[in-house]
C-alpha cells in the first residue's frame, strides 16, 4: 500500500459513471427467473466478473433507491457495451423490471465494488447457489476467453431452480470444463448441498484450487469455512441491502473477522475512507467479493 | 431606474439574465441556496468524479465527532414506500482524520464547506469548535443536534429548549464562522426549539433532520433493521419536513434550512416559498449522485422562466399570515420568549 505516494492516492478515487441505458432484451429464464440485457452509453466501463451496477427505474418507479445487481455477461457491441442480468422478480422493484420491454430506459451506475481475482494461478473452481449463478456465469465466460477451464459446482434446492443451466452447461462444455450438480432433493445431479459435492470431489481435482463462489449467506460460510480449514483460497461474492452502492452512505456493513480487522489497521491512514472501519467492511466498495478470512462468518446473517 | 425600466421592456432578453441565488446566513455569503445535507455526500471529494461540488452553495460533510465511530451493526437501510430508514449510527472517521485528510481535500475542490459536527454532551461539541473552530476551509458549523440513531447525545437528548439555548451560548465564542443547529421534526413544538437556537447565538436553524420510523419483517417476525426504529428520509416525508419548515421560519428571524425529502428544483422552491432562505438535498444523492446540481439547474430555469431576478423575491412567498396558520399557537411558543 505505501508503495503509492499520497499525491497519487488522491487521485485514485472512484471512477464509476452513471448513464442511460437501454434494454435490447427480457425474456424468461425459468422457476421465476428472468434475463434482462441493456445496452449503455460507450463512456461506461466495462465491468469484471463480481461486480456489479446500481439499476434505477425511470419515473415514476414502485421504488425509490436503485436496485444493486451483479452483472451475469458483459459483450462490447461496436462502441457500445451489452450488460446481462439474471434476476429473480421476487420484490417490487424486480418486478417493475421483469417489465420493461426492449426500448425502455434503466439508469445504470456502476461498475461498482471489487469482482473475483480471476487471474489467480491454479484451478478455478466456480460454486454457485441458485441464482447466485449469475456472476459465475461472467466468470466462466472470461475464464473460456483466456483459454483457462474451470470445475463448476452448481447447487439448488430441486432441478427448477437450477436456474440457467443450460448456458452454464454451453459456457463449461465449449471448453473442456466440467460441470458437477447437486440438488437438495436429488431431483437432479447428487442429492446433498454444493458444498457436500465439492468435499467429494476436491481431492481430484488439479492443485492448487481457487474458489469462486456466489450463492446464499448461509451456503458462503460454509464454503468459507471449509477453504479455510483446508487452506484453499476462496472468494465469496456478498449481498447486502444497499442505498448508494458507492460507498457514501455507509449503509451495507459486514463484520470483519480478527483478521480482517488486523488487515485493515495494517492498512492504517490509507484505507480510503469509502471502505468500511475497523469493525465493518463496506460491501459496496470493498466487496462484494471477499476473501475468506476477512469476515467473522459467526457474525455475517 | 431608469436601466431597470429599459432592460425590462427587452422581453425575451431579459429571460436569460442570470437569477440572483447568492443567500446570506449569519457571516457566510452562499453562491446559492443548495447545499448536501450532511451524511448523504460523504466528505464532499466521494462524488467529485461526476459532480462539481464548487457549484453548489456549500458541501455539509458528515457529521464527525471527536473519535471515530464504527456505526451500527446491520442492517442499516430499509426501503419504505417513497421513503428509506436508516440507522447508520454516526459511523465517520474522527476529528483528527477528518482535519488532517476530509477537510484539505474538500477545499481544494473548491467547495465552501459547513461541516457537521456531533456529540454526546455540550463539552464534547466544544472540544469540537476549539479545534475546527478557526480553520479557513470551513465557512460554517452545522450542529447535529438530532441524530435518531445513537444511544446517547441522540435526537431526543437535544430537543430540549433551555439545553439548546445553553450549549450553543457556550459554542457561540468558539468560532467566528456561522454556526446552524440542525434540529430533529419529532418534537412537541420545532418553534420553541428554533428560538431557543437563536437565542443561544446560533445563525439559522436547519429543518429537519430525518424521522423516527419503523418497518417490521413479518415473514421472520423482527425489525427490518438492527435497532428498533431509524431515520425516514425521501420524498416520503417532504410534506410533514416541510409543514416543519414554515413553523420554525414563522418563528425566528434568523434563516432556516429546509430539509426533507426534496427531489427537484420545484421541491426546493416549495421550501424557499414557505420561508427557508436554503434547502439541503439528501437522499436524492443516493439516487443521482449528480441530484444537488440538477436542483439547482431546475431551481434557476424555473426562476427564470418565471422573470425572477432573485431567489430572495421567492422567499417566504407563500407564508401564512398570522392567525391563519392551521397551528394558531406558533408566534407565540411555550417558552413565551418571543411573541
Amino acid at each position: 500500500m505505501s508503495e503509492v505516494p499520497a499525491a497519487d492516492r488522491a487521485s485514485l478515487g472512484p471512477s464509476w459513471r452513471q448513464v442511460r441505458a437501454h434494454v435490447v432484451a427480457q425474456r424468461d429464464y425459468g422457476a421465476g427467473h428472468r434475463w434482462l440485457e441493456l445496452e449503455t452509453a460507450p463512456e461506461f466501463a466495462a465491468p469484471t466478473p463480481g461486480q456489479f451496477v446500481q439499476l434505477l427505474l425511470a419515473a415514476p418507479a414502485p421504488v425509490l433507491l436503485p436496485r444493486p445487481m451483479s452483472v451475469a455477461s458483459a459483450a462490447k457491441r461496436g462502441p457500445k457495451l451489452r450488460l446481462g442480468f439474471l434476476y429473480g422478480a421476487v420484490g417490487s422493484g424486480t418486478r417493475a423490471l421483469a417489465e420493461l420491454v426492449p426500448g425502455d430506459p434503466v439508469d445504470v451506475l456502476g461498475p461498482l465494488g471489487r469482482g473475483y481475482p480471476l487471474e489467480t494461478p491454479g484451478t478455478p473452481v466456480l460454486v454457485a447457489g441458485g441464482r447466485g449463478v449469475a456472476p459465475l456465469l461472467f466468470a466462466a465466460d472470461t475464464l473460456r476467453r483466456a483459454g483457462r477451464r474451470c470445475e463448476f459446482f452448481f447447487g439448488a434446492r430441486g432441478r427448477d431452480t437450477l436456474v440457467g443451466l443450460e448456458d452454464a452447461q454451453r459456457q463449461i462444455e465449449r471448453l473442456g470444463g466440467r460441470l458437477h450438480l447437486a440438488t437438495d432433493d436429488g431431483s437432479r445431479g447428487r442429492r446433498g448441498t454444493v458444498l457436500e459435492l465439492l468435499e467429494r470431489v476436491a481431492h481430484r481435482l488439479p492443485p492448487p484450487l481457487v474458489v469462486h463462489a456466489c450463492g446464499p449467506h448461509a451456503m458462503l460460510a460454509a464454503v468459507a469455512r471449509w477453504a479455510l480449514a483446508r487452506g484453499t483460497p476462496a472468494h465469496l461474492a456478498m449481498e447486502s441491502v444497499m442505498a448508494c452502492g458507492t460507498g457514501v452512505c455507509r449503509g451495507c456493513p459486514l463484520p470483519r473477522s480478527a483478521e480482517g480487522r488486523a488487515r485493515h489497521r495494517l492498512m492504517g491512514g490509507d484505507a480510503p475512507s469509502l471502505f468500511g472501519n475497523v469493525e465493518y467492511a463496506m460491501c459496496c466498495t470493498e466487496g462484494p467479493v471477499f476473501e475468506s478470512a476477512e469476515l467473522d462468518w459467526e457474525r455475517v446473517e | 431606474m431608469k436601466l431597470k425600466r429599459h432592460a425590462a421592456k427587452r422581453g425575451a432578453l431579459e429571460v436569460e439574465r442570470p437569477v440572483d441565488l447568492a443567500v446570506t446566513i449569519g457571516p457566510m455569503t452562499l453562491r446559492n441556496p443548495v447545499l448536501t445535507a450532511s451524511g448523504t455526500f460523504g466528505y464532499g471529494d466521494e462524488y467529485a468524479h461526476v459532480v462539481d461540488v464548487a457549484k453548489l452553495g456549500a458541501v455539509i460533510t458528515k457529521t464527525v465527532t471527536l473519535k471515530p465511530r464504527p456505526g451500527n451493526p446491520p442492517v442499516r437501510i430499509a426501503e419504505t414506500p417513497s421513503g428509506m430508514l436508516n440507522s447508520i449510527g454516526l459511523e465517520n472517521v474522527g476529528l483528527e482524520r477528518f482535519r488532517a485528510e476530509k477537510l484539505p481535500k474538500l477545499a481544494g475542490l473548491g467547495a465552501t464547506v459547513i461541516a457537521s459536527i456531533g456529540g454526546e454532551t455540550p463539552v464534547e461539541l466544544a472540544r469540537l469548535l476549539e479545534a475546527l473552530g478557526n480553520e479557513r476551509a470551513i465557512a460554517g458549523f452545522e450542529i447535529n443536534f438530532s441524530c435518531p440513531n445513537v444511544a446517547r447525545g441522540g435526537a431526543r437528548y437535544w430537543a430540549v429548549p433551555r439545553r439548546l439555548e445553553r450549549t450553543l451560548e457556550q459554542l457561540r465564542p468558539l468560532t467566528r464562522a456561522a454556526l446552524v443547529a440542525k434540529l430533529s421534526p419529532d418534537v412537541t413544538s420545532i418553534a420553541d426549539l428554533a428560538i431557543a437556537c437563536e437565542q443561544g447565538g446560533a445563525d439559522a436553524v436547519t429543518a429537519v433532520n430525518t424521522f423516527v420510523g419503523m418497518a417490521v419483517d413479518l415473514e421472520h417476525r423482527r425489525n427490518r433493521l438492527n435497532r428498533a426504529t431509524g431515520g425516514l428520509s425521501g420524498p416520503a416525508i417532504k410534506p410533514l419536513a416541510l409543514a416543519r419548515c414554515h413553523e420554525a421560519a414563522g418563528a425566528v428571524s434568523i434563516p432556516v434550512i429546509g430539509s426533507g425529502g426534496i427531489m427537484s428544483g420545484r421541491d426546493a422552491l416549495e421550501f424557499i416559498a414557505v420561508g427557508a432562505a436554503a434547502i439541503q438535498v439528501g437522499t436524492l444523492s443516493f439516487i443521482r449522485p449528480r441530484g444537488a446540481t440538477d436542483v439547482l439547474e431546475e431551481m434557476t430555469a424555473f426562476l427564470a422562466r418565471r422573470g425572477m431576478r432573485r431567489i430572495a423575491d421567492w422567499r417566504g412567498s407563500v407564508m401564512s399570515e398570522p392567525g391563519t396558520s392551521p397551528m394558531p399557537d406558533w408566534k407565540q411558543p411555550a417558552s413565551g420568549r418571543k411573541g
